[in-house]
């Protein structure tokens, strides 16, 4: 209170000075102008003063600066008494002009701070809206709601949210009624407390946080019950809150499409994937299933370079399986989130080397050669994944080039990165599908390819396995024809290596 | 020769497959299906008078437990070579037991062509006759002498400063067989050095420029991304090692 009445003063401190200097002018006035004159200027000195004066000051002041005229000035001086028929006129008009100017003044100030508090209410209701509508959960702006109502309200204020998961959440510090309070507004939907035309005998206000048909939150105004309360804040506070609950039920539908279209993606993603892998898995098996029930079935009567060769098809065919499913696996591990490399300093000349060696192990691997550039840095990646992208490479250009054209596997610096390739002198891939023989359920589609096994998931692997080190793999059409497939992964700041000895 | 291998494999085909193939070649196969299985059979081959275990084939991926007590219980008694069998998945628990003093791994699915010249090489190292280290190693043109500390290409000798003789010689004592990374580092540079991979590949890098014809394509000193390096078995083998 004290704080108000000082505020009070300090703003009415102009009225006072203008009285005073009304009351001087009148002395100094006194005796060179007549009683109507003085009287003009008491009549300006009120006015004036009632534009800083609050309206019950400003009619005291002018009672009493009347009566005060009537005593200093009007005849007879220095008495109350009024000479009825010349004076009593004068100083009722007085009173009243002065009057109505300060009820003219005062009216006009309350208009003028209604305009204003409701201009206030107006901006802070536009801001709230553009920061909940851009906000992606505005759950987060919970904490700005309850410094707002708390602003507007000038009571602490809780709320609790409706998450759509486990737990509501919950602002600020209710006590056990209140937090009771909160739930059950929150399940009502309507507001409680004083104001509300509801349990009025409560110390707090509860208003719900309502979106279309949903209750989302509940917020308590502490001890709002209490306090002075303006029939005009509730609807803006509950405005205030209904916007949070809208922008809240607007988060949650836009959540639960995501969700689905997620959902309905995935779906899609894992249904072609599937198809996929059972065609490149499909194919293998043929072979293995012809191959083994012939000897099975007609074992007695198959020469021995015939079961030889039956026997030879379905190691070959069973390897290919192997390193069909190593990369089935591999493509789901690196698909989902989170997923853990084992990094290390690997040599680039020794993954090349491992590659090549166990190429040369399997049918055609012979045609397969290899450089390294001297002194390349080391890289840091999982030495698994970056052979089995070598691994996919090599199979890939082996598969697809003439059986006596050269494969090579190169390794080279190109600025701040690696370059790990695969060239082929193969019959190229159209560039309509550079793109997409990376995409694993596009395989089937590609007339040049369709009946070759086995690309489909080893490349869309490649290229995960790339990604995941943070480079990329990528098809360069070679100018004398053939592909050139091309892993880039970053250079690292490298480690620190002994001293050279001799 | 015909050998007591124990076969310590869940999967009942595989199991059988290997038992077939291991009998053809003339050995005499105890069959484990778990680690307690394997317990019983170790405890009893053991025993006193009992004929030994000559050589041990481990699944990783067993139903009642991992393989590192088994490994501890074989080496308690008898340097018996080890060989992990194990699925892609299993790389850490492959390592740990390759660095726990297994002798050597081979990775569903193999041949049995490749089965068996991984159990010829650990036999050779710690066979039932206890092999000497190998001290003389030649494959090709190459030809090391641990004990003269001579390295010979072409008959002519090479120049290797002393942190790369050491790496050397640690890959032919254990030629054949696949030497970890934190193993080479440890012997080589010393236990404080076990992650310092990057030491190996720098070394590792030199060694190829020196020995090999086409550094980029190894013939004798091979990688095993991910796991160590390996030497090739040496030309004459069996007469270097006895």
């Amino acid at each position: 209170m004290d704080e108000s009445s000082s505020s009070t003063w300090r703003r009415s401190w102009p009225g006072i000075a203008i009285w005073a200097a009304g009351w001087a002018a009148l002395l100094l006035l006194d005796g060179r102008v007549d009683l109507a004159n003085q009287a003009l200027v008491l009549v300006a000195t009120a006015a004036l003063a009632t534009l800083w004066l609050p309206g019950w000051a400003s009619a005291l002041a002018a009672l009493a600066g009347v009566a005060a005229f009537n005593w200093s000035f009007v005849p007879p001086r220095y008495s109350f008494s009024v000479d009825v028929e010349q004076h009593a006129l004068l100083l009722a008009t007085l009173l009243v002009v002065v009057w109505t100017v300060a009820a003219l003044v005062t009216r006009q100030r309350r208009l003028a701070l209604a305009a204003a508090r409701d201009a206030r209410r107006e901006a802070r209701l536009r801001t709230w809206g553009d920061a909940l509508r851009d906000a992606s959960d505005p759950a987060v702006h919970a904490g700005t709601l309850q410094s707002m109502l708390a602003e507007a309200a000038s009571v602490p204020v809780a709320l609790l949210i409706d998450t759509a998961q486990a737990d509501p959440l919950q602002v600020g510090a209710p006590d056990a009624d209140q937090r009771a309070g909160l739930e059950l507004c929150l399940r009502e939907g309507r507001p409680l407390g004083p104001g509300s035309g509801r349990y009025e005998e409560q110390p707090d206000v509860y208003l719900p946080l309502r979106g279309r048909g949903h209750t989302l939150g509940a917020a308590v105004l502490q001890g709002q019950g209490r306090g002075a309360r303006s029939e005009l804040l509730l609807p803006h506070l509950q405005a205030l809150c209904d916007q949070m609950g809208q922008a809240l039920l607007r988060a949650q539908g836009e959540r639960e499409a995501q969700r689905l279209s997620d959902a309905a993606h995935d779906q899609a993603t894992r249904s072609a994937l599937l198809a996929a892998i059972a065609h490149d898995h499909r194919t293998p098996l043929a072979t293995i299933l012809g191959a083994a029930s012939s000897l099975a079935e007609q074992g007695e009567r198959l020469d021995a370079a015939q079961r030889r060769r039956l026997a030879h098809g379905i190691v070959d065919e069973a390897g290919r399986l192997a390193r069909l499913t190593d990369n089935t696996l591999q493509l789901a591990r690196l698909d989902a989130p989170g997923v853990q490399l084992g990094c290390d300093w690997e040599s680039a000349e020794e993954l090349v080397g491992a590659a090549l060696q166990r190429a040369r192990r399997r049918d055609g691997g012979q045609r397969l050669k290899a450089w390294v550039e001297p002194a390349l840095p080391l890289l840091w990646c999982d030495a698994l994944l970056l052979s089995q992208l070598l691994d996919n490479l090599v199979d890939n250009a082996l598969k697809y080039s003439p059986a006596d054209a050269p494969v090579e596997i190169t390794a080279r610096r190109q600025g701040e990165e690696v370059v790990l390739a695969v060239r082929d002198r193969g019959e190229g891939v159209p560039p309509a599908w550079r793109e997409r023989i990376f995409e694993v359920f596009r395989r089937g589609e590609a007339p040049a390819v369709a009946d070759r096994p086995g690309a489909g998931v080893g490349l869309a692997v490649s290229r995960a396995i790339a990604r995941a080190h943070g480079g990329t793999l990528r098809l360069r059409a070679r100018s004398h024809g053939g592909s050139a497939f091309e892993c880039v992964l970053p250079v690292r700041p490298q480690p620190a290596v002994p001293q050279g000895e001799t | 020769m015909s050998l007591q291998v124990l076969l310590v494999e869940d999967d009942r085909e595989l199991r059988a497959t290997l038992r077939e193939a291991l009998t053809v070649e003339g050995h005499c196969v105890l069959a484990a299906a778990s680690l307690a299985d394997a317990r019983a059979l170790v405890a009893h081959a053991q025993r006193d008078g009992g004929p030994g275990i000559d050589l041990v084939l481990l699944d990783l991926g067993l139903p009642d437990g991992d393989g590192q007590a088994l490994l501890a219980q074989l080496r308690a008694r008898q340097q018996v070579p080890v060989i992990v069998i194990s699925a892609g998945t299993a790389e850490e628990r492959k390592i740990r037991l390759l660095d726990a003093g297994a002798d050597d791994y081979l990775v569903k699915p193999f041949g049995i062509g490749e089965l068996l010249a991984r159990m010829r090489v650990a036999l050779r190292h710690r066979g039932r006759h206890v092999a000497a280290a190998v001290i003389r190693w030649r494959h090709g043109a190459l030809e090391v002498d641990l004990a003269a500390h001579r390295v010979r290409r072409d008959g002519q000798d090479l120049h290797l400063t002393p942190t790369e003789f050491a790496l050397l010689a640690r890959l032919v004592r254990s030629a054949g067989q696949v030497v970890t990374h934190r193993r080479l580092l440890a012997d080589v540079w010393g236990a404080e050095a076990t992650e310092q991979t990057q030491y190996l590949r720098l070394y590792m890098g030199q060694l190829r420029a020196k020995l090999e014809d086409e550094p980029a394509a190894p013939r004798c000193l091979l990688t095993e991304p991910g796991v160590g390096y390996r030497i090739v078995e040496g030309d004459e083998a069996g007469a270097s090692g006895g």
